[in-house]
């Protein structure tokens, strides 16, 4: 994994561009190669058209931060013994809550934004309003929601904080993820009420979040 | 690949009316659940239980350490002392919010300790409530890695996938895998599914455009998946069985969207795992509920190679 962490966020901004556009009267060009998809898959519905070079550039602030944090989780995993394939749940614990004090100690002055920028929430919600309005935006919404019980405004949701343990982890339609910017595998988008969360997955940790992303 | 069951005259002589049993050595069926599109009065196909096949278990969505996950996962208990199935594999949603040590123990140790004692193996996928971690588990049997494939009886091989995240490098690998398997049984088990009635989540048509072609042209010859919380059989899809078993501890009551054509046989009712024998070219199946009861059965051949 370690081998491609690179290549897919170097990707990412490549990717967006291919990802998003909504409502805008010129017909766009076509989209450029995004990625190294076996050239026998069979191409995939965009759920929205490409992104404007102002979004694509928005967007590419957000890409740096993933970079710097993925690097810096990375070089913080590597300081830790690596699990073993047939670990005991304590063992899984107890490696997740070190990377975890870790993490948070590396990034202790951490605060909303730092890698969900300025420039790319305003971006991400118009894509996620334009997911959510097409035809199928009811049931999409209908499946994050499954699971997704808890109001973020009750629980502690901090950035640099662990994941509340008692917060279910929800569902992320492939067509959100479609849509967002790539991650690598230490990160994933997830749900709290409506907001979307960035995950450190290894490290349980929030990394970041934008409130009010879900469109009512 | 054809999907016998009922009333097939070859296998008239295995079958076992409801409630009646069956030949020795098969396991009886009990009371038929009338669900889905399903005659009542339809025969149930008994497991054979032959010496030498290959049993197995599936079982989703399952790890919320509620009462009725522990119901069924007694029912799996007790069905195993007549039919002794080597392995589980688990389709996903393996534990339900909180992923401490405690909630291993609650959501998964416990209700099957009976069968993890006596030595059966759980071969685990990652669902989309499922965190990463869990492929590191011990008893999951992943071996650290996010997709794998394992062969457990000769001329069988499962491919096991990890469907929240399908990056273009594990389509790359199961390609690979799928080409390399020179077994005659190829079946793949992973999360969402490719084809469902649920009318919570349904189909999953962008994963299906990338792996349905690769199952066709390598001969796999079933799927299994849960996500939605029911159990359904569809009919065979390009000649590929489905199956979606996302009923071990969720429920979803009368999820189940009957006019979707897609079901072979639906239960929405109540909790459910799958038992299945491999026995030559068939691979026989029953649907157990929470009470015991068979709510599905049947035998399908798998699929062969173009000569």
């Amino acid at each position: 994994m370690s081998a491609t962490r690179g290549g897919l966020v170097s990707l990412a901004a490549a990717t967006l561009v291919a990802v998003g556009a909504c409502g805008r009267e010129s017909v766009p060009p076509p989209p450029p190669a995004t990625s190294a998809s076996p050239a026998t898959a069979p191409p995939t519905e965009r759920v929205v058209g490409p992104l404007s070079p102002e979004d694509a550039r928005a967007l590419a602030t957000m890409n740096d931060r993933l970079k710097q944090y993925v690097d810096l989780h990375v070089k913080l995993e590597q300081s830790l013994p690596k699990l073993p394939k047939d670990a005991t749940p304590q063992q899984i614990d107890k490696n997740q809550r070190t990377l975890e004090r870790l993490v948070r100690e590396a990034r202790a002055t951490a605060k909303p934004g730092d890698i969900f920028t300025p420039e790319a929430q305003p971006v991400i919600k118009r894509l996620l309003a334009a997911v959510f309005g097409g035809p199928d935006g009811k049931q999409l919404k209908s499946s994050i929601m499954d699971e997704n019980t808890v109001d973020p405004a009750t629980i502690k949701l901090t950035v640099n904080a662990r994941y509340p343990d008692v917060v279910p982890l929800t569902s992320v339609p492939p067509q959100v993820l479609q849509t967002l910017p790539k991650l690598t595998e230490d990160l994933e988008y997830r749900f709290v009420g409506d907001w979307l969360i960035l995950l450190d997955t290894h490290a349980h940790v929030v990394a970041d979040y934008i409130d009010d992303a879900l469109p009512k | 690949m054809r999907t016998r069951h009922s009333f097939s005259i070859p296998l008239l002589l295995l079958l076992s009316v409801a409630g009646v049993g069956c030949r020795d050595g098969a396991i009886a069926a009990g009371a038929t659940a009338v669900e889905a599109q399903q005659p009542a009065a339809e025969a149930q196909v008994a497991l054979p239980n032959k010496d030498g096949s290959f049993k197995f278990a599936v079982l989703g969505d399952f790890g919320t350490g509620d009462r009725t996950q522990y119901e069924l996962a007694e029912q799996m208990a007790k069905f195993r002392q007549r039919f002794k199935y080597e392995i589980v594999v688990l389709v996903g949603d393996n534990l339900y919010g909180s992923e401490r040590p405690q909630d291993f123990q609650n959501k998964f140790e416990i209700p099957y300790k009976p069968l993890i004692d006596a030595g059966v193996k759980f071969y685990a996928s990652l669902g989309n409530h499922d965190a990463r971690e869990q492929r590191y588990y011990k008893l999951f049997n992943m071996d650290g890695k996010l997709y794998y494939t394992f062969s457990p009886k000769s001329d069988i091989r499962f491919f096991v996938l990890e469907s929240t995240y399908p990056v273009p490098e594990q389509i790359e690998w199961v390609e690979k895998e799928l080409k390399a398997s020179g077994s005659n049984w190829k079946i793949v088990y992973f999360h969402h599914p490719l084809y469902s009635s649920g009318e919570r989540h349904g189909s999953d048509l962008r994963l299906r455009e990338v792996l349905e072609p690769l199952f066709l042209k390598y001969n796999v010859s079933v799927v299994l998946t849960g996500h939605d919380h029911f159990y359904e059989r569809l009919k065979p899809q390009k000649e590929i069985t489905h199956f979606v078993v996302g009923s071990g501890g969720q429920l979803r009551k009368g999820n189940i969207d009957r006019g979707t054509g897609l079901t072979a046989r639906g239960f929405d009712t109540d909790l459910v795992f799958m038992a299945a024998e491999i026995t030559g070219d068939e691979m026989y199946f029953n649907a157990i509920s929470r009470t015991g009861q068979t709510v599905d059965s049947g035998v399908l051949t798998r699929r062969k190679a173009a000569p």
